[in-house]
């Protein structure tokens, strides 16, 4: 153990730190789920790409860097120090990419890689349906063959990006015949094809970060398929797992978070509120404790001890984690909280947004669940 | 940056895991509280035989040289096995601070049994079974033990008066004994929070209501997840808070609160929980979660609680 960063990881720090002070935006940009947000920050993906830091922890042939995970790490925590713009592009690059990596074809490899990592496609996930939400084995959507074409019919909804990406990657059903998470396949396909409508669904904050997708005889060619056929479910499985695992919410965006959060406890907090104080400091810890954890965990995987069923453990910290930095946040700053726009929005802002995430990625109760199943061996049953 | 413990580590704690299992089962936990001694001789002598007792000892003085990175997945083991007696207090304090004086060598070599008396406590836990009490600035012998009733009868609490007096320092590196033994029991407390879950998860495994496993009902298995959830994440505040201690760093005294915080309030949650899932058998006196809970719940408070330690975290973090 040592938890001393080595020279070469602070040149790292140091290299990443003097690049995005030279290029971050000087002004915060326009939410990405806005139109010309969205355009924005494809601009800003494509600045990041063309200085190497859009995918560090990809391999130098696809547009990274090859660093290892600690790097990224590193890399996110000087991200999120310079205030640098919300990835637009997250479904693709830190989702969707290390999947292709791990099941794809070189082919799909070589075509899709290199445009997710300068962002010239911007990836938006379409996995839930109307009935298959928490019960996403529920999956009704289908994709019929039809000589080289899949034929695509069905609904999707809650997909992240929707609205303005290019593409979208979700899991249709393939063997009517099979039942639950049998018979699924992961499929990739473009937003602007014939037969594809896209509706926006304005979210709790009234941004349309996430859309209903229609597919109505939908032609995409089989080239599309990730992974095997009826095999999609293992697929959408180990992408998720990344996800709840390390990569949807790193820790440095906490960190960040709480040292903001002190800074407005020092700055507008009742000193004689002990009870106030306490709680922020608590949540500190809390942020301190998932960095400290998520470094052991990577330090695991790089040692040959990837993560497993623990990586919903995370997601239940982080996403509870965030909520309760934020309700603090509202309790210190008092009746701006009640305000959408002024000085402090930011942090009304971070409420709204912090409560999707108990729910979205498998909410918090079906990570308990999992925990219980798979890493207490409790007996499955509902 | 690299947050592991070497093969060599996690073979020791491994191996000492495996010597618990036989020779610390619950029935020895429960003797020793039953026979009012709150402490095991041959328990003792295995710990010593496999050189545990004088892992902190300065190879210069005969013991292995280890710092708390070496040692503290094994205070985690002897918490996961519930470990009666001043095992903490003589490894983690006694044997390091005064190896090189007069009382080193008994100690190290676990012939002697010390334990601490902290400033401010008015109690001093294993007094009876301990042949020295370490504290700040000196060591006391031959001094009169009072029974002060402690719930946990693995900890016996005794007031203690009288002695002779011997100076000493009892720093270990440049860390007070409180402090030390805060980290200490923070690991300690994460090791008896595991033993909890495992108990009460294979509690649920098998009692059956309403036809099944209980551990089937979701509000059985988020209890449990909850309760582990905090438990992980108390983990490794702790072994940073090791690596503070064991090099030096700048932020030891604010890592070491973070982790006895941490692993103060996992295990509370934990007893709580636990014993909910229990049921009725869970307030029983028969069942061994008990000699679990009753340790955390005194441990939790010793050394520091959680608000203590929460408010020196705030005194470095807030402004």
């Amino acid at each position: 153990m040592d938890l001393r960063e080595t020279a070469d990881e602070i040149a790292f720090r140091l290299e990443a730190r003097t690049w995005l002070e030279a290029n971050v935006p000087s002004e915060p940009l326009p939410s990405f789920d806005t139109a010309e947000g969205f355009a924005l920050h494809r601009q800003w993906e494509k600045k990041l790409y063309d200085g190497r830091w859009s995918a560090v922890s990809w391999p130098e042939q696809y547009g990274g860097r090859g660093a290892d995970y600690i790097k990224w790490l590193i890399f996110e925590e000087e991200y999120y120090r310079a205030g640098a713009p919300g990835r637009v592009n997250q479904n693709g690059i830190f989702l969707l990419g290390p999947t292709i990596m791990e099941v794809g074809t070189d082919a799909q490899k070589e075509k899709f890689l290199p445009t997710m990592a300068s962002s010239e496609i911007v990836w938006g996930q379409a996995w839930s349906e109307p009935n298959a939400g928490s019960d996403l084995a529920g999956i009704k959507s289908k994709a019929m063959r039809d000589g080289d074409d899949w034929i695509l019919n069905g609904q999707k909804i809650w997909a992240s990006r929707a609205v303005w990406a290019d593409w979208c990657f979700g899991i249709f059903r393939t063997d009517p015949e099979a039942e639950r998470h049998r018979g699924l396949t992961f499929i990739l396909c473009p937003l602007n094809l014939p037969g594809i409508t896209v509706r926006p669904i304005a979210q709790l904050d009234g941004d349309t970060g996430f859309a209903e997708i229609f597919f109505d005889d939908v032609r995409v060619p089989v080239e599309n398929t990730l992974g095997e056929v009826d095999k999609g479910w293992g697929v959408a499985m180990a992408t998720a797992g990344f996800e709840r695992g390390v990569s949807l919410r790193s820790p440095a965006r906490f960190s960040e978070a709480v040292n903001r959060l002190v800074q407005l406890w020092n700055r507008l907090g009742d000193k004689s509120d002990t009870a106030l104080a306490d709680a922020v400091t608590d949540v500190w810890m809390q942020a301190e404790g998932y960095r400290l954890h998520t470094y052991q965990t990577v330090t695991g995987m790089l040692e040959g001890r990837p993560i497993g069923a623990e990586a919903s453990l995370n997601k239940i910290f982080w996403s509870e984690m965030d909520v309760r930095i934020h309700e603090i946040a509202l309790q210190i700053i008092g009746p701006e909280a009640e305000r959408m726009e002024g000085p402090l929005e930011r942090w009304v802002d971070g409420f709204l947004f912090s409560l999707s995430g108990p729910i979205y990625a498998g909410t918090n109760e079906i990570q308990r669940n999992i925990i219980a199943d798979r890493v207490l061996q409790l007996p499955k049953g509902m | 940056m690299k947050f592991s413990f070497t093969d060599d580590q996690r073979l020791f704690a491994e191996g000492l895991r495996d010597l618990l299992a036989n020779e610390c089962p619950a029935s020895l936990v429960r003797e020793v509280w039953e026979n009012g001694t709150g402490h095991s001789p041959e328990l003792w002598s295995h710990l010593s035989g496999m050189g545990v007792l004088s892992i902190m000892a300065p190879e210069s003085d005969g013991g292995m040289g280890g710092s708390f990175v070496d040692a503290i997945l094994l205070f985690q083991e002897l918490g996961r096995a519930a470990v009666p007696g001043p095992v903490l207090e003589h490894m983690a304090v006694a044997v390091p601070a005064i190896a090189s004086t007069t009382f080193g060598a008994p100690l190290i070599a676990g012939d002697s049994i010390a334990t601490l008396w902290v400033d401010d406590s008015p109690y001093v836990a294993h007094a009876a079974v301990a042949d020295v009490i370490v504290r700040k600035d000196h060591v006391l012998e031959s001094f009169d033990a009072t029974d002060a009733h402690g719930m946990d009868g693995g900890r016996r609490l005794f007031t203690v008066a009288g002695g002779e007096r011997t100076n000493a320092n009892a720093n270990v590196g440049g860390l007070d004994p409180f402090d030390a033994m805060a980290l200490a029991s923070a690991a300690y407390l994460i090791g008896l929070s595991e033993r909890m879950i495992e108990i009460a998860a294979e509690y649920a495994r098998v009692r059956e209501q309403f036809g099944k496993p209980i551990g089937s009902f979701q509000a059985v298995k988020h209890l449990m997840s909850d309760a582990l959830l905090k438990v992980e994440f108390a983990k490794a505040p702790t072994y940073r808070a090791a690596f503070s201690a064991s090099t030096g760093a700048d932020t030891t005294t604010r890592d070491i609160s973070m982790a006895k915080a941490l692993a103060s309030e996992a295990a509370y949650r934990t007893s709580r929980s636990t014993m909910q899932v229990h049921g009725g058998i869970g307030y029983t006196w028969e069942a061994d979660l008990q000699l679990w809970m009753k340790k955390a719940w005194a441990l939790m408070r010793s050394y520091g609680d959680a608000n203590f330690h929460r408010r020196r975290v705030s005194g470095f973090v807030l402004a």
